[in-house]
């Protein structure tokens, strides 16, 4: 694709950036003042003519400011490409000018809001490992723009992208309904139920309140003191609750995939992958193998059955690593001849399937036993002295059995493979995590060493890597200090750049 | 690109053999001054209370209420004694160690081609000995990368400049 646009001078995006910076905008004021608007539409039939015109007026002339606003905006964000930095001008009074050298760029990743949809622009977000400011967000260019800008910063990072959408290559991954809603039920539910709640929960402060502001709480509590009296003694209540918590589960377990996943098409080139997605919010992401520090293949024992588990790939953070969620890029529902193809793109991994897993050492076990029935007798204490009830032991008769059974699983589940330049190590409780890491990408090595470990002589071994911590647990002390070793001599002597 | 080659090394170089630093004692009567500038005010708010706020039964039992805040600190500064000579650092050709602990041993290194910066600062305290302190870090979480604290200004400036030209290189 020859590049018709010109970059070397500074340009603006399409002139409906308007629109979707006005918008975006007028959703911004109403997020924060949604609980104003909705006890001015309560009480709006009180408002006296006068009163009601000022309200009107006031609105009318927000809306225009958030206009003014949203072109002053446009106008005043301009980017160019030259010598091979991206550099962006914006602001209205504060003006920032911003310079991203095209190697430090992470990906370039596509998006689409609905808006972005309905008037046919791209939203082009273009990520670095640096600090959340140098994130940049052009938020309207019409598709052969944001192409052409795509394919100018690519060159320059050494990856060449054909040209995306409209070519007839095969997707390694394609997702369709059926396999969206066999992922969606084998989602892990109770995850997802507590995030939901945690959504309620904070919904439910919001509109207590409201209903305090309206003076109705009293009624209310009568009303749940009432209801109490009556349902908490029956068996029945309990039922309904976990039958009503499971469907909620369920059903956040199916909007969560399908508004991410909708429709997921993976694509695998020469040296990144092309992943898009999404339901309302189209996002494409271009993932340069070179810069994926390590990848996690999960799975479930329901994924299991059927054969498909997730792949998470993980990319360098900066600061704290929760802040970016958005960072770590799954697939969902890849077979097991997908992950293969996966795999081996990225790594060589012949070697390692060979290898042999390596377990912790008991004291691993003896630790965590240790732990947990500390923990769990504690509670029991606590609770204990708190109902006074001896019956409240009684339910250790199957609360002890499950956490040996977790325990177990947990144990079972903790390996790890090493071999000149892979990491495999293996984790999880009910799901299992297989973590691929290669060596000459970990950041800084640590080993741990508590007195009881070293009455056993054993130590912990944690891999510092771009995208987070990778742990070895209760490894015998001479392999550990091997490992060590090995590992600093790989990154030492690599040339190959970590990203 | 290179020819490919994948020599047998028979000696990897052993974390185990470094030799390494202790760092500076006077560091050890920088943590206790600020052991001392924390503990002070506790105690004198403890005899405040003591005097104005406690009831006659809490007053009762005011020799053990003393005797338990003093064996605590007298066993915070027995435990920073004993650790105190725990705290080391190595510089190699191509990375930085740092080990502590006594109960938890700890050992980090860095190697320098993956550092991201490299930082030294002076707390007041530290200040008054000549003492700084020397932070490395590397990308990613970037909460507990290696730091040593209490090492001479001159040598900190001297290790920063090391780094420095080692990582441009």
């Amino acid at each position: 694709m020859s590049n018709s646009f010109d970059f070397s001078n500074f340009s603006r995006q399409s002139p409906k950036g308007v629109l979707v910076i006005y918008i975006n905008l007028i959703y911004k004021v109403i997020r924060v003042s949604w609980l104003l608007l909705f006890l001015l539409v309560k009480d709006f039939s009180k408002v006296s003519k006068i009163g009601a015109n000022y309200i009107y007026l006031g609105l009318a002339l927000l809306l225009l400011f958030l206009l003014a606003r949203a072109y002053l905006i446009y106008k005043n964000f301009q980017f160019k490409i030259a010598n091979e930095h991206f550099i962006l001008k914006q602001g209205i009074l504060k003006k920032t000018n911003t310079s991203i050298p095209f190697h430090r760029i992470q990906n370039i990743n596509f998006k689409q809001n609905i808006i972005q949809q309905i008037i046919g622009v791209f939203e082009v977000s273009i990520e670095t490992a640096g600090s959340k400011d140098t994130e940049i967000a052009i938020k309207a260019l019409p598709l052969l723009k944001a192409e052409a800008l795509k394919e100018l910063v690519s060159k320059s990072t050494e990856f060449n992208l054909k040209e995306i959408i409209g070519t007839d290559k095969k997707p390694l991954v394609r997702i369709g309904l059926k396999e969206l809603l066999k992922v969606s039920l084998t989602e892990n539910h109770l995850q997802n139920l507590v995030l939901f709640l945690a959504i309620v929960i904070g919904f439910f402060q919001q509109i207590e309140q409201i209903i305090d502001s309206l003076g109705r709480t009293e009624a209310l509590d009568g009303l749940i003191v009432e209801s109490k009296n009556v349902l908490s003694v029956s068996f029945f209540f309990v039922l309904i609750v976990l039958i009503f918590l499971t469907i909620i589960a369920l059903l956040s377990s199916f909007v969560k995939v399908f508004l991410v996943h909708f429709n997921l098409t993976a694509y695998l080139k020469d040296d990144s992958f092309e992943i898009n997605q999404g339901l309302f919010t189209k996002k494409s992401i271009v993932l340069k193998k070179q810069k994926i520090q390590n990848i996690t293949i999960s799975t479930n024992p329901l994924k299991r059955l059927i054969g498909i588990s997730f792949i998470t790939f993980k990319q360098a953070l900066s600061g704290k690593v929760n802040v970016k969620k958005d960072k770590l890029i799954r697939l969902v529902g890849c077979k097991i001849a997908q992950v293969e193809i996966i795999k081996a793109s990225l790594f060589n991994v012949t070697e390692l399937e060979k290898g042999e897993k390596i377990y912790p050492n008991s004291y691993y076990k003896r630790r965590i036993f240790a732990f947990t029935f500390l923990f769990t007798i504690s509670i029991y204490l606590v609770l204990y002295l708190i109902f006074l009830h001896v019956e409240i032991l009684y339910a250790a008769i199957l609360v002890f059995p499950i956490i040996l059974f977790l325990i177990n699983k947990k144990v079972k589940k903790r390996f790890y493979k090493i071999t000149d330049s892979m990491l495999l190590v293996g984790s999880g409780l009910l799901e299992t995590h297989l973590t691929y890491l290669e060596i000459f990408k970990v950041q800084n090595i640590k080993m741990k060493q508590t007195l009881f470990q070293k009455r056993s002589n054993v130590a912990d071994i944690i891999f510092q890597t771009a995208s987070g911590k990778i742990f070895i647990p209760c490894v015998p002390f001479e392999d550990a200090i091997k490992i060590y070793n090995h590992t600093l001599y790989k990154v030492e002597n690599t040339k190959t750049s970590w990203m | 690109m290179a020819i490919f080659s994948n020599d047998l090394v028979l000696e990897l170089p052993d974390i185990k053999k470094i030799e390494f630093i202790k760092i500076n004692k006077n560091y050890l009567k920088v943590i206790l001054i600020n052991l001392f500038l924390v503990f002070s005010p506790l105690y004198i708010g403890l005899i405040l209370l003591h005097q104005l706020v406690f009831t006659k039964e809490i007053n009762e039992f005011i020799i053990p209420i003393y005797s338990v805040f003093t064996a605590v600190f007298g066993f915070v500064i027995w435990y920073i004694l004993l650790s105190f000579t725990k705290r080391k650092y190595a510089l190699r050709e191509k990375d930085i160690s740092y080990k502590s602990g006594l109960l938890i041993r700890q050992i980090t290194t860095v190697p320098f081609s993956r550092i991201q910066h490299v930082e030294t600062d002076e707390k007041p305290i530290s200040r008054i000995f000549g003492l700084a302190s020397l932070s490395i870090y590397t990308a990613g979480d970037s909460s507990d990368d290696l730091v040593i604290k209490g090492i001479t200004k001159k040598k900190a400036l001297k290790i920063k400049e090391f780094i420095t030209t080692k990582i441009n290189e």
